[in-house]
């Protein structure tokens, strides 16, 4: 579409309320609307594919209430005068998959992440499926990584010491006159799109792999080679393993704003003091725009889209043992909605995510109707599937563009920096292939780099003493007799893993950080038992108070005072 | 030795009863308890008011654990404490393996008593919605962290559920310095027995909302506020009710579940009404040679008629003879809640029955009566019952056979 | 005519009483009657809390008042209480405050948990 046709458009819309121009770049839409559906829709109107042109979305709201993004409190000088190679920002999946593939070469690395933890935004929200692409269309850059990324799993999971499952995937529809359609879907993204391993299945199959599925369903594409996985665990994985191979971390670290010169950013000032990289990857999530900004080089903007997930009690799984969704003929959005019915590695049934649009970056509210619609798609997935079931809900929001695809690319006017954005499902599945690509270009950009004699891949993860033999478990507990003393009863989680995990070379020494990496407070009581022994290990762990124990942000702890303190 | 005839698990008061028993009656048992001590929810539950039917005093939690723990302790009854249970095999009686400190030990034994107590309800299971802050606890978490680790968790909390735990943590938090803004209650009547709400509640100027629900929680990382609302009579919140309430604290207190995660391996059914394992009134379940008591059977308000199904249970297996089980339901009807036991063998003697019962709404003289084969075995009318306070009664069956037809029902006064 | 809860039993009777002549309906028992009159004269309450140790493997002990105490007076012996660190291993029942604010009323404690490392052995 030509930028006239655009604004004639958006005019006789919006009353001459915005307009749009572009450069080289980017079509650019400035002004000022009264809905922030109206900005999503002027927004989604400028998106020209032809054209390889991204939409920023410079249109401001009348009377917006601007969101207050959390920031941590720390202000240190830990960090200051720092000259890393390399810094990462974002500590998701895209940011310590980068960090790790590039710990494989001699390279001074960095990554900061504002948040307490890794994996604490999108990372930890999200369904976790290894996708089989099946779904997208050639052309995309999601497209292009989603197969290759699938394929890689087998390795990664093994290296990285992180569960893993292929279960497959089941798109199922209910109509019989969809068979010839679907053969068509089937043969076309098995033959051009690469899928080689989608095939269409009847009923019968279908009934006889998952037997609680719809009666009603007809057809199948059917995907075996999808595969789930626990993203938080992975994403700490592969910060761990990177930090293994001379990395460093820092969590609790914002970037405030950035120094450029002649189009190289020279100075990152972040609340621990001032970074000097060589070289910036921008893997900030929702937040990569802003980054982006930061940095001069702001030709895309991210529109959050908000994802609600519910999670059933381990007595629901045996309903299902793949992940299965009910498509609907009526045609979807390019984005999915309402999600699917998941078995998930640590065998609860994850039901969802659906999808809205949110105005803010940090929107992590849950409500009562993505339940319900959740309910409602998924109780015609699975039969038997009850409400009462869930044991929890939690919500994440998808970094989206208005293109739908991701952007892996070196910055535009930028010449040290190279954006990861845009990243959203299935980001998780392809982040193991765009960090291989990635790592090739930031090393060519540094130049001379040479890759280690000395790299490990292999992460030594904690033992789960409740997937042991009793034999394996006894000889553990004999070693050390905390393994033996179980703290968590939902999820059989012993003393000796909680201390490990406080001593993993990232740790994280909250209430939130042993949850993510061992599961106390995951499982049906979450954690009315077990918080207060969690949090007595961990004050006898750092030597401090169970008051002064934190459930995530520094200030976040548990107790104000103690029985007998003044108020 | 690792062979008992007898394994209870659970040391709280229906285990610690029920081994006291089984001792006095010469079976050998073992108690395995995965707490630290013995004692169960009583060691945090320093509250008093334990008691009053048994020992005719009013003792504290600990107080009352500790009678018995001392028991045990003096009568050198086999106990271990850290002790998991991961597996139970069934091969010539039972074969249960437990996670210790010292490893992984393996007992056998004939009977196996399951007395784990019951769990809370969550936040989520009410559908309380937000992002997950810090400062939403349930009633016993808030218990554990006040009265065992003496840390007080916050300045200003709202408590939502009127369960006598929340009650009891009201009055706490009030006498530590905590401010309680208020009691919010989904229904239209209080859940905690009539005498917390007057020396928890009103003793304290806290007020009770009746009607009213926590929708959502609002701040993160750290609660700020929740947002209350009205229900109508079908508990559907009211549009236009939302109130806004400052707070750090968020408690919820909305009910119990029986804890039957282990008897659900081994095959034991649970009842829809009471939520607990069901049993016959020798209180062993359908799987022969597996017991339920206290709170795993249903959730008791005293702890003096935990104790009691602890004791019965001892006895049962003391008079147990190994003639072929016949069981058959008891078929409730009218205003119940629920009853417990639920079935009975009828091949065993079943006179002078402990049965207990809650009504599903507040009755007045409301009748109560056990009919076998349409023939009144016991009548009684009850000025009151409320569904918060559990009854006891003693049932005096007779001589009954597999196609015997017996039915208990609550009538409503007409 | 005021209403009242009794607080003696579980049974939590609905009583009446006349603040005149003192009389009582709605106890099924006479310790209902004399809870009513005791509300209307001299309210009094038992209280429980706990009190600081100086033992790291217990911070805090289950204490309670030996008998009722003046309701106006909770606030008041909760200060006390919250005053004393016990820095002995006593037993349940054992004394922890005498005579507390000279009201002949002890505060005991009501654990053995101080007891718990010679029963249990350290874990």
């Amino acid at each position: 579409m030509k930028i006239n046709k655009l604004n004639e458009k958006l005019n006789s819309l919006y009353n001459g309320k915005v307009s749009a121009k572009e450069d080289e770049y980017s079509i650019i839409l400035t002004g000022e609307l009264e809905s922030y559906d109206d900005i999503l829709n002027a927004c989604n109107m400028a998106v020209d594919k032809k054209s390889h042109k991204y939409v920023v979305n410079n249109i401001k709201l009348l009377n917006e209430v601007k969101e207050k993004i959390r920031i941590p409190s720390i202000n240190d000088k830990s960090l200051d005068n720092a000259h890393p190679d390399v810094l990462v920002i974002g500590g998701g999946i895209s940011g310590t998959s980068i960090l790790r593939e590039l710990s494989r070469y001699d390279l001074d690395l960095l990554l900061v992440d504002k948040e307490c933890d890794l994996a604490n935004q999108a990372s930890s929200r999200n369904d976790g499926e290894i996708h089989p692409g099946v779904d997208l269309k050639k052309g995309s850059l999601k497209q292009s990584y989603v197969v290759r990324g699938n394929r890689m799993y087998d390795r990664i999971a093994k290296e990285l010491y992180v569960p893993f499952r292929r279960i497959g995937q089941y798109a199922a529809f209910c109509e019989w006159w969809m068979f010839l359609p679907l053969l068509f879907v089937v043969l076309e993204r098995k033959y051009i799109c690469g899928v080689d391993d989608t095939r269409l299945v009847g009923r019968r199959t279908l009934r006889k792999l998952d037997s609680r599925l719809n009666h009603k369903f007809t057809w199948a594409i059917s995907n075996p080679m999808s595969g789930v996985i626990s993203p938080y665990e992975l994403t700490i994985a592969f910060g761990e393993n990177a930090v293994q191979n001379g990395a460093k971390v820092s969590l609790n670290t914002y970037v405030e704003s950035m120094d450029l010169k002649d189009g190289v950013i020279e100075c990152v000032h972040t609340n621990r003091g001032n970074i000097y990289p060589k070289l910036v990857i921008n893997a900030a999530g929702v937040f990569a725009d802003d980054v982006a900004e930061m940095a001069h080089d702001r030709f895309y903007s991210i529109h959050p889209r908000k994802g609600t997930i519910a999670i059933t009690d381990k007595k629901a799984n045996y309903l299902i043992n793949t992940i299965s969704s009910v498509q609907s003929v009526k045609k979807n959005k390019n984005h999915t909605k309402g999600g699917g019915t998941i078995r998930t590695v640590h065998d609860n049934l994850l039901l969802g995510p659906d999808a809205v649009e949110t105005r803010y970056k940090e929107n992590f509210d849950t409500q009562r109707n993505s339940i319900d619609n959740i309910m409602a798609k998924q109780t015609n997935t699975v039969e038997g599937l009850k409400r009462s079931d869930i044991i929890t809900y939690f919500a994440g929001v998808r970094a989206a563009t208005f293109e739908e695809d991701f952007i892996l690319s070196k910055g535009k006017r930028t010449k040290n920096l190279i954006h990861v954005a845009g990243i959203q499902s299935p980001g998780l599945t392809t982040a193991p292939a765009v960090a291989l690509d990635i790592s090739k270009m930031a090393v060519e950009m540094l130049g001379d780099v040479k890759e280690k004699t000395d790299f490990n891949p292999y992460r030594k993860g904690i033992p789960h003493i409740n997937e042991m033999s009793l034999e394996e478990r006894d000889a553990y507990i004999k070693k050390n007799p905390d393994y033996g003393k179980i703290i968590c009863r939902c999820e059989e989680i012993s003393k000796g893993e909680i201390i490990d995990a406080l001593n993993s070379n990232i740790p994280v020494e909250t209430i939130d950080g042993i949850k993510r990496r061992l599961r106390p407070g995951m499982g049906r009581c979450q954690g009315t038992f077990c918080m207060p022994l969690v949090a007595k290990i961990i004050a006898e762990h750092k030597g401090i108070e169970i008051k002064d124990v934190c459930k995530s942000d520094e200030d976040t702890k548990i107790g104000i005072r103690n029985k007998g303190e003044n108020e | 030795m690792n062979n008992y005839n007898t394994i209870v698990i659970g040391g709280g008061p229906a285990g610690l009863a029920c081994a006291v028993k089984l001792h006095k009656n010469n079976v050998s048992c073992l108690i395995i308890e995965r707490e630290q001590y013995l004692g169960g929810i009583l060691k945090q539950c320093i509250h008093d008011g334990f008691g009053l039917q048994r020992f005719k005093e009013k003792l504290s939690g600990p107080e009352y654990a500790e009678r018995f723990v001392n028991e045990v302790f003096e009568l050198n009854i086999p106990f271990i404490v850290n002790a998991f249970v991961v597996s139970i095999e069934k091969k010539d009686g039972y074969t249960i393996n437990v996670s210790t400190v010292e490893g992984i030990k393996t007992y056998t034994c004939e009977n196996l008593v399951l007395a784990t107590g019951c769990r809370e309800r969550t936040s989520k299971q009410v559908e309380i919605h937000g992002s997950r802050p810090k400062g939403v606890y349930t009633a016993g978490a808030v218990q554990h962290l006040v009265n065992v680790d003496g840390v007080i968790p916050c300045k200003k909390c709202v408590i939502l559920g009127s369960g006598d735990i929340g009650l009891i943590m009201a009055r706490r938090l009030t006498l530590e310095g905590v401010k309680v803004e208020a009691v919010y209650e989904i229904m239209p009547n209080p859940s905690g027995l009539k005498r917390n709400i007057y020396q928890c509640l009103v003793d304290y100027d806290i007020p009770l909302y009746l009607s009213h629900t926590v929708k959502r929680t609002i701040g993160y990382p750290n609660l700020e506020a929740v947002e209350v609302m009205e229900v109508d009579e079908k508990l559907k919140p009211i549009e236009g009710t939302e109130k806004i309430i400052e707070c750090d604290c968020l408690i919820v207190s909305v009910g119990l579940i029986p804890e039957n995660e282990l008897a659900g391996r081994i095959g034991v059914l649970s009842d829809a009404r009471a939520k607990g394992a069901r049993c016959d009134l020798d209180f062993e379940t359908n799987v022969e040679h597996v017991y339920t008591c206290g709170n795993a059977t249903h959730v008791n308000d005293l702890v003096d008629y935990v104790s009691e199904s602890g004791e019965v249970v001892a006895d049962a297996i003391r008079d147990r003879n190994d003639s072929e089980r016949k069981l058959i339901d008891i078929e409730v009807k009218g205003r119940c809640a629920y009853l417990v036991p639920e079935m009975i063998d009828v091949n065993k003697k079943n006179n002078k029955r402990v049965m207990y019962f809650r009504s599903n709404k507040i009755l007045k003289n409301a009748t109560v009566t056990m009919k076998v084969d349409d023939k009144e075995i016991l009548r009684r009318v009850y000025a009151n019952l409320r569904p918060p306070e559990m009854e006891r009664i003693v049932v005096d069956y007779p001589e009954l056979s597999e196609n015997s037809k017996v039915v208990f029902e609550i009538e409503e006064a007409k | 005519m005021k209403e009242l809860t009794c607080i003696v039993c579980p049974n939590g009777c609905e009583l009446t009483i006349d603040e005149k002549t003192l009389e009582v309906k709605g106890n099924k028992c006479p310790r209902g009657a004399d809870f009513a009159v005791n509300e209307l004269k001299a309210p009094s309450r038992t209280i429980s809390s706990t009190v600081k140790t100086s033992f790291k493997d217990v911070p805090v002990l289950p204490v309670r008042v030996s008998k009722e105490i003046p309701k106006e007076k909770i606030f008041e012996v909760m200060k006390e209480i919250n005053r004393v660190t016990v820095d002995k291993r006593i037993k349940s029942g054992d004394v922890v405050i005498a005579n507390v604010l000279g009201l002949n009323v002890d505060v005991i404690a009501t654990s053995d948990i101080l007891l718990n490392e010679e029963h249990y052995g350290k874990h």
